[in-house]
């Protein structure tokens, strides 16, 4: 039957994601010699995409409506690194919070305000964010140097409360995004953001409401950034819009967004992104260039894949084998 | 009608997995022949066209032009053979302009030492808009921007260039307004004078009567009658399609107007710079308002303009709940739906499921405690649009993409059917459905009548407004012109009489 083996075809490229992951945990795995499996390795497994995942579930969003934000790196070092100075200055500890809550939420309604109604196009005004800002973040930076967490917050640098803090934040954001209007009025945009509009969504509110979610969700990406290293670094955030992107794309959610963006994407993305960057180290391969052009050759496969399963669906949509007792594809209006 | 016989095919057969789109069809056209070809959704027509056409390849029988076999690999191909097609749906590149469009995959004629000579060709392209007189669209301009009608004359030109001896069309007067229906029909007519070939799909029986000389019927892939068209009648044809008698009457039967129900949309003094100018009227409970005229008169502003997506000077007055309408996201609030024209492109995410696209407008009704949309409750409301307006389907999750255009319309009409509306905009409700599809259509606009909403009908088609409608407003230049009352003189004659 064409139907079954259709839907088969539609479940299997839903699935090529986990046969990814498994593989990747399976070839790392002999590849270190078990190292990978440690308990050690779990735990900074775990971690570094506990970071990827915080910051960048916001940003989840932004792709499902068919955007990109890459700004969320810079965003994370510049609310971190003011967030810090604020609780430094003042000797009030846990004003880091909302500081850094605060500032990566204006980030974001900026971006959103810029792109909905200035019609930006998102990429374009999130790479001239990465640079400008990252260029006010080194010279903040020159000035106030590098702090740490200060005594009173040094609770937050457990590993135990930030597992915990995170399983209760992605809890909130996988609900959002998969039970809630706003996931689905993304999705929508993402799908067609003509008919979004003509259904009316209110689409533009929705653009600003997911870029200020993608900020506030890199100030907490900062919290949690300070929290893992213990203060903040000359390194903060960088390449972290990257380390995103490609867990969204990696975990199978196609650029142009829509229905194919699921919350459990972004989580498996990113653990297999993690894997592939910390088994490399573990293989004795921590040399940075080598990892780095192993990531940037993950980005390109990424992308033509993307682009070619992109292609694939368009050309479902107009060639499509018609199901029995359906029109032949010529005829479907 | 009397040259010989320029296209012959002789058992030919194609099939879509276990589906059989053509199923042993033989057939043949004579030259200076304009023939029909009819059949419900799915009956096979489309699939015949491409196989001439040269996009699919028959899985076996054989074709024969000008008595040589025919055997074309692409629809350029085809163009070699004096054959071409205008397709149902759109064959435009959106990114490309107007005049590329036309002489898609043959710029190179226009090459001077590598670069194509864009002047010379959107001359060559006016100049096939010229001589077919068909409305010719601004040339430098993209087609993705542009309205169907005129992708449609760009994709008529295209199909014209190359001076085919057989023109095939597929559903191309759907998309046209009255003006531009008629320079199709000349352009017809002037192939039967030049002893060149025509064949026709539409949906439309009275039209396909009137324009053609002989008319094929399909049902299930196989050719079941020919007939010819000056002796035949609508009731005659429909029996034929579908294989049984059915009952003529979809349209409403009495002539009483029904407009004094309390009032619920009150429009005043609209204007849209370019596209209304100070349009006013009112529209009452359980009424049918339609809105005609040819194809700059602004019937489909009107839609847009009271959803809220438009915006000009003037005041949509909403009255159940006293507002003045100014946004789609407010006209969605206050319970007003609209089936936009463009069903692909402008109503439904094609490429998402029936569920997604089913629940899209309900979805502030289905919210729960902490804004939650329970699952069980949107799948319930999805399966139960699916059941009522009976979508041919595999089931809630199928993605529309694969569905025919009369099932896509039930969900795009029945997803705002099932929310509890009290204005209901639609404008081409029936564009490329069926009969069948047409029927339930109507029969849903008239229970919804019934249950007092009031219906905003927008429509190319004379003969549904006139069906339909308590009262029409005709347009001209984006004003209203003339209002007719449903007892007073209803008919195309005194309409087509101030449209112009």
């Amino acid at each position: 039957m064409k139907t079954d083996k259709k839907a088969a075809k539609l479940r299997m490229s839903e699935l090529v994601p986990f046969i990814a992951f498994v593989v990747l945990l399976v070839f790392f795995s002999i590849g270190t010699g078990g190292k990978m499996l440690s308990s050690y390795s779990l735990k900074m497994l775990i971690e570094q995409s506990i970071l990827t995942i915080i910051s960048g579930c916001g940003v989840l969003f932004v792709v499902a409506q068919g955007s990109i934000d890459l700004s969320v790196g810079v965003n994370v070092a510049l609310s971190g690194v003011i967030a810090m100075h604020v609780a430094q200055s003042t000797g009030v500890g846990w004003l880091m919070i909302p500081v850094a809550l605060l500032i990566g939420l204006f980030m974001g309604l900026l971006n959103g305000v810029i792109v909905s109604k200035c019609h930006v196009p998102s990429f374009t005004l999130s790479i001239a964010m990465l640079i400008g800002v990252r260029g006010i973040v080194n010279y903040i930076q020159t000035i106030i140097g590098v702090e740490y967490v200060p005594a009173s917050m040094l609770f937050i640098t457990s590993s135990g409360f930030r597992i915990a803090a995170f399983v209760v934040i992605a809890a909130i954001m996988a609900y959002l995004f998969e039970f809630t209007k706003l996931g689905r009025y993304s999705r929508a945009i993402g799908e067609n953001e003509t008919t979004a509009r003509f259904v009316g969504v209110p689409v533009d509110r929705m653009k600003i409401l997911v870029f200020a979610l993608s900020g506030l969700m890199a100030g907490c990406g900062a919290l949690f950034s300070m929290a893992t290293v213990g203060g903040t670094t000359q390194t903060m955030g960088v390449f972290l819009e990257m380390k995103v992107a490609m867990s969204i794309f990696f975990g199978g959610v196609l650029v142009t967004g829509g229905s194919s963006a699921k919350f459990y994407k972004i989580i498996l993305g990113s653990l297999s992104i993690t894997i592939i960057v910390y088994g490399l180290s573990l293989m004795g391969m921590s040399d940075s260039h080598i990892s780095q052009s192993v990531e940037g050759g993950l980005l390109l496969l990424i992308l033509f894949m993307t682009i070619v399963s992109n292609r694939k669906k368009k050309a479902r949509g107009e060639t499509a084998a018609p199901a029995p007792g359906e029109t032949p594809p010529a005829e479907q209006t | 009608m009397s040259g010989g016989t320029i296209l012959e095919i002789h058992g030919l057969n194609k099939h879509f997995g276990p589906t059989y789109a053509n199923r042993n069809i033989d057939f043949t056209l004579r030259r200076g022949e304009v023939r029909g070809l009819i059949g419900e959704n799915g009956s096979g027509k489309s699939t015949l066209l491409s196989q001439i056409a040269g996009l699919y390849r028959p899985d076996s029988g054989e074709m024969l032009v000008n008595g040589g076999k025919y055997d074309p690999h692409s629809p350029l191909d085809a163009n070699a053979h004096g054959i071409s097609m205008v397709m149902q749906e759109l064959g435009v590149i959106g990114s490309l302009p107007a005049g590329v469009n036309v002489f898609l995959g043959r710029t190179g004629q226009f090459a001077k030492g590598g670069i194509v000579d864009l002047r010379e060709m959107n001359r060559a392209a006016a100049a096939v808009f010229e001589k077919w007189g068909l409305r010719m669209p601004p040339l430098n301009r993209l087609t993705e921007n542009m309205i169907i009608e005129d992708r449609k004359m760009i994709e008529l030109a295209r199909a014209l260039s190359i001076e085919p001896e057989i023109l095939l069309l597929d559903e191309v007067t759907q998309s046209l307004s009255l003006n531009n229906r008629n320079s199709l029909y000349e352009l017809i007519a002037r192939y039967r004078d030049m002893d060149r070939s025509v064949i026709v799909i539409t949906h439309d029986i009275e039209e396909m009567i009137r324009i053609t000389d002989t008319i094929t019927v399909l049902r299930d892939g196989q050719v079941v009658g020919e007939v010819v068209s000056a002796e035949t009648d609508p009731d005659q044809i429909r029996m034929m399609m579908v294989g049984r008698q059915i009952s003529g009457d979809y349209y409403r039967d009495d002539t009483t107007p029904d407009c004094d129900g309390e009032t619920v949309l009150s429009v005043r003094d609209l204007s849209v710079p370019g596209e209304l100018e100070d349009v006013s009227f009112d529209v009452h409970a359980g009424e049918i308002l339609g809105f005609c005229g040819l194809s700059d008169a602004g019937i489909h502003s009107i839609g847009k303009a009271v959803y809220g997506l438009i915006r000009g000077s003037g005041t949509v007055h909403f009255l159940p709940t006293d507002v003045n309408i100014t946004s789609a996201p407010q006209a969605l609030a206050n319970h007003i739906g609209y089936v936009p024209k463009d069903r692909d492109r402008e109503a439904l995410l094609i490429h998402a499921s029936i569920r997604d696209n089913a629940v899209l407008p309900s979805v502030e009704e289905l919210r729960a405690a902490a804004g939650l949309l329970p699952p069980g409750r949107v799948n319930s409301m999805a399966e139960g649009i699916r059941s009522r307006f009976s979508v041919k389907s595999t089931g809630i999750a199928q993605t529309t993409d694969a569905l025919s255009g009369g099932n896509k319309q039930k969900i795009n009409l029945g997803r705002w059917l099932a929310k509890d509306l009290r204005l209901l905009i639609l404008d081409c409700p029936t564009r490329g459905v069926d009969v069948g599809v047409k029927a339930a259509i109507y029969a849903l606009m008239k229970e919804a009548k019934k249950n007092g909403i009031a219906i905003i009908l927008i429509s190319d088609e004379l003969t549904e407004v006139l069906g339909m409608a308590d009262r029409l407003l005709v347009m001209k230049d984006g004003r209203v012109t003339k209002e007719i009352r449903r007892d007073e003189d209803f008919t195309e004659q005194s309409v087509i009489g101030v449209m112009i």
